[in-house]
């Protein structure tokens, strides 16, 4: 469960003009959710994921993962944080271009420490449930856009993470492509039970959440 | 982590050769440039030695501070007497140093002029095989004097002529004499030739009046490396405490203080030329991390921790360079092997480099173990430091940036 409370966040852009991107959000997610954050551009929503998510400091407020503070962890705690308990997937596919399919998938459980057989297991598993089992070998600039992402996701989901954020995962995807990921990305959901949170203003992602979570100008209006 | 560094190499294939060439260069040179500095002064050691320095030598405590005539040793024989009786010496000699002055028809110049046993120091130095014109001395040669080229030079002389010598005896009374060149050596010590004539004792001796005296007695060991042993045997025969016995290594001091000044100023001007290198390579490595802040941004976001990416890093350096070293390091211990047993001999060098201390042609290079590791250690070192900032460059971005970096 992740939990926010009167969160603010400011950014400055050479004084007296600051950008007031979070604006008092309270807000509670449950496990398992699968949701949107919706609203115009600049209204804030990556900004929220990136709090969230332990990316990015917040000025004030607190969030809670599970009941535990985290927005006040220092830069190495977050980074254990975000390898052991969060999955991320960017609009861009950001694989590691030399690592093959495999490697790009087990790059996080390898990370962890889990043992080749756990690994082998587990990458064949989220692979063909994402359909790329049959590009394991392959290095990432050797496949589609649409392939790519689903190895993102992949890598991102393989590791059991309590929560995958998803900023604009469509956005470079044609519909065909999109409207794939997304079918597959709720079936993670459902079967695996993770929670999911995206960031977009994509229809194909409003047409599979179930709850959709609007923003504007740094606050919640609605969700 | 390891396998993914090993990936990158590969993968970065421009960067890694580029870095595994130049580590290999520097490797190749650094190895046989101090090889050959080392071989140089080994060599000019054991030239001097074999030329003129005795492997011990027994002195006035006070005369190789102060010299002159209060500080002879008086007694020659009483001591060469007890010397006879050291198994382990093969041979020794007093020898008669004194300065005065040589004069030619229009030239003149100082000298050390060094009345020698011609018979024992056959057997004592080169200084026979160092002879380029004329004849070495011999018992009955009277005032013929056998004396270093670039002397014989400044005096324009040619072999017979006659020469003035003006200086003190040894008892301090005036001493002048008409001397005649017989002889001319070069042993390519610069120094030693410019400034130094011999002169058969006997005719010497009379004319300082320094019969049974010496400045020194200087002896050769049938072993030089029993020398530190002999010497103590020798304090102990001697014992007096007016008299000091040395053995090469303090003999050799100022030349061997003075090579380490070289090698430092060798050292220096290496080192200009390593700092041209690491900086290619550390701007190969940087240019290289550079292309990859987004790829690192999103490791970093996903989790991997700033010592994870330092030890990427340094895997991917550790591996180039062990390549390169690996390489390198037999090839030129071979090379510095094998000319250290045939050195590299270029007709003339010692002629146009005489002033930086070349004594012969040939370039003599010594291998040694150590060294070689040391060397090796040196490389690593400034590989290693080629990535920090590279590692500091990455750390300055925040992950989120670094992720959406073009
Ligand atoms: N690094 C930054 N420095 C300064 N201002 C920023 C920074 N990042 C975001 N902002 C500002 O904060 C506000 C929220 O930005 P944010 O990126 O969260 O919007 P968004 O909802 O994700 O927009 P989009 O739909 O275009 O991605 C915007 O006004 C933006 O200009
Ligand atoms: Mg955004």
């Amino acid at each position: 469960m992740i939990k926010l409370q009167h969160v603010n966040k400011y950014f400055y852009r050479g004084e007296p003009r600051e950008v007031h991107a979070l604006r008092d959000i309270s807000l509670i997610i449950e496990d398992g959710e699968f949701t949107l954050f919706s609203g115009a551009s600049g209204c804030g929503k990556t900004t929220l994921l990136n709090a969230i998510g332990a990316l990015d400091t917040i000025n004030s407020g607190e969030i809670y993962l599970d009941n535990k503070e985290i927005s006040s962890l220092n830069e190495e705690a977050r980074t254990q944080l975000r390898l052991n308990e969060l999955g991320f997937v960017f609009q861009a596919y950001n694989l590691v271009p030399v690592l093959n399919v495999e490697e790009n998938i087990g790059f996080i459980m390898r990370l962890r420490g889990l043992s080749e057989k756990e690994i082998k297991e587990r990458v064949l598993e989220v692979a063909s449930m994402l359909e790329i089992d049959n590009k394991l070998g392959s290095l990432p600039n050797a496949l589609s856009g649409g392939q790519q992402q689903r190895v993102a996701v992949a890598r991102a989901v393989a590791a059991k993470p309590k929560i995958i954020l998803a900023d604009e995962p469509t956005a470079n995807l044609d519909s065909k492509n999109a409207k794939a990921l997304m079918d597959m990305m709720r079936e993670l959901n459902e079967r695996e039970g993770v929670s999911i949170l995206f960031a977009s203003h994509d229809a194909y992602i409003l047409e599979s959440v179930r709850r959709v979570i609007k923003m504007n100008d740094g606050a919640i209006v609605d969700g | 982590m390891f396998q993914l560094a090993l990936k990158n190499i590969l993968f970065y294939r421009g960067r890694s050769i580029t870095t595994a060439v130049l580590t290999f260069v520097s490797t190749m040179l650094f190895i046989i440039f101090v090889s050959i500095q080392d071989g140089s002064h080994k060599s000019m050691l054991e030239n001097s030695l074999k030329i003129y320095t005795g492997a011990i030598e027994i002195y006035h405590k006070e005369y190789r501070d102060t010299g002159g005539n209060e500080y002879l040793i008086e007694d020659v024989k009483t001591i060469t007497d007890k010397l006879s009786e050291i198994e382990d010496i093969e041979a020794f000699a007093g020898r008669y140093e004194t300065y005065g002055l040589l004069s030619s028809r229009e030239h003149s110049a100082a000298s050390m002029i060094s009345g020698i046993d011609p018979a024992k120091e056959r057997v004592l130095s080169s200084l026979k095989e160092a002879r380029r014109e004329g004849e070495f001395l011999s018992e009955n040669s009277g005032n013929c004097l056998y004396m270093g080229a670039e002397l014989v030079k400044k005096l324009h002389l040619k072999m017979g002529d006659e020469v003035a010598f003006v200086g003190s005896a040894s008892d301090n009374s005036f001493a002048a004499d008409i001397l005649k060149l017989c002889g001319v050596f070069k042993t390519g010590l610069f120094e030693f030739d410019g400034s130094t004539s011999f002169i058969n004792r006997s005719y010497f001796d009379s004319l300082m009046s320094a019969q049974n005296r010496a400045s020194y007695i200087t002896i050769k060991l049938k072993n030089m490396d029993d020398a530190q042993r002999v010497n103590s045997e020798i304090l102990k025969l001697l014992n007096d405490d007016a008299l000091e016995s040395l053995t090469w290594k303090t003999l050799m001091k100022t030349l061997v203080e003075a090579m380490e000044v070289d090698s430092i100023f060798g050292y220096i001007s290496l080192s200009l030329f390593f700092v041209v290198i690491f900086f290619v390579i550390m701007i190969y490595g940087f240019v290289n991390v550079s292309s990859r802040i987004r790829e690192f941004g999103v490791l970093r976001c996903i989790g991997l921790s700033g010592a994870n990416i330092f030890r990427l890093l340094f895997y991917e350096i550790f591996v180039l360079s062990s390549l390169a070293v690996v390489l390198a390091t037999p090839i030129a211990g071979f090379l510095c092997y094998y000319f250290q047993l045939h050195p590299i001999v270029i007709e003339g060098m010692a002629e146009m480099y005489r002033d930086y201390g070349v004594v012969s042609d040939a370039i003599p290079l010594n291998f040694d173990i150590f060294t070689i590791l040391w060397n090796l250690g040196v490389i690593y070192i400034l590989n290693f430091l080629s990535i920090v900032y590279p590692y500091f460059y990455i750390n300055s971005f925040k992950p989120i940036e670094a992720s959406r970096h073009v």
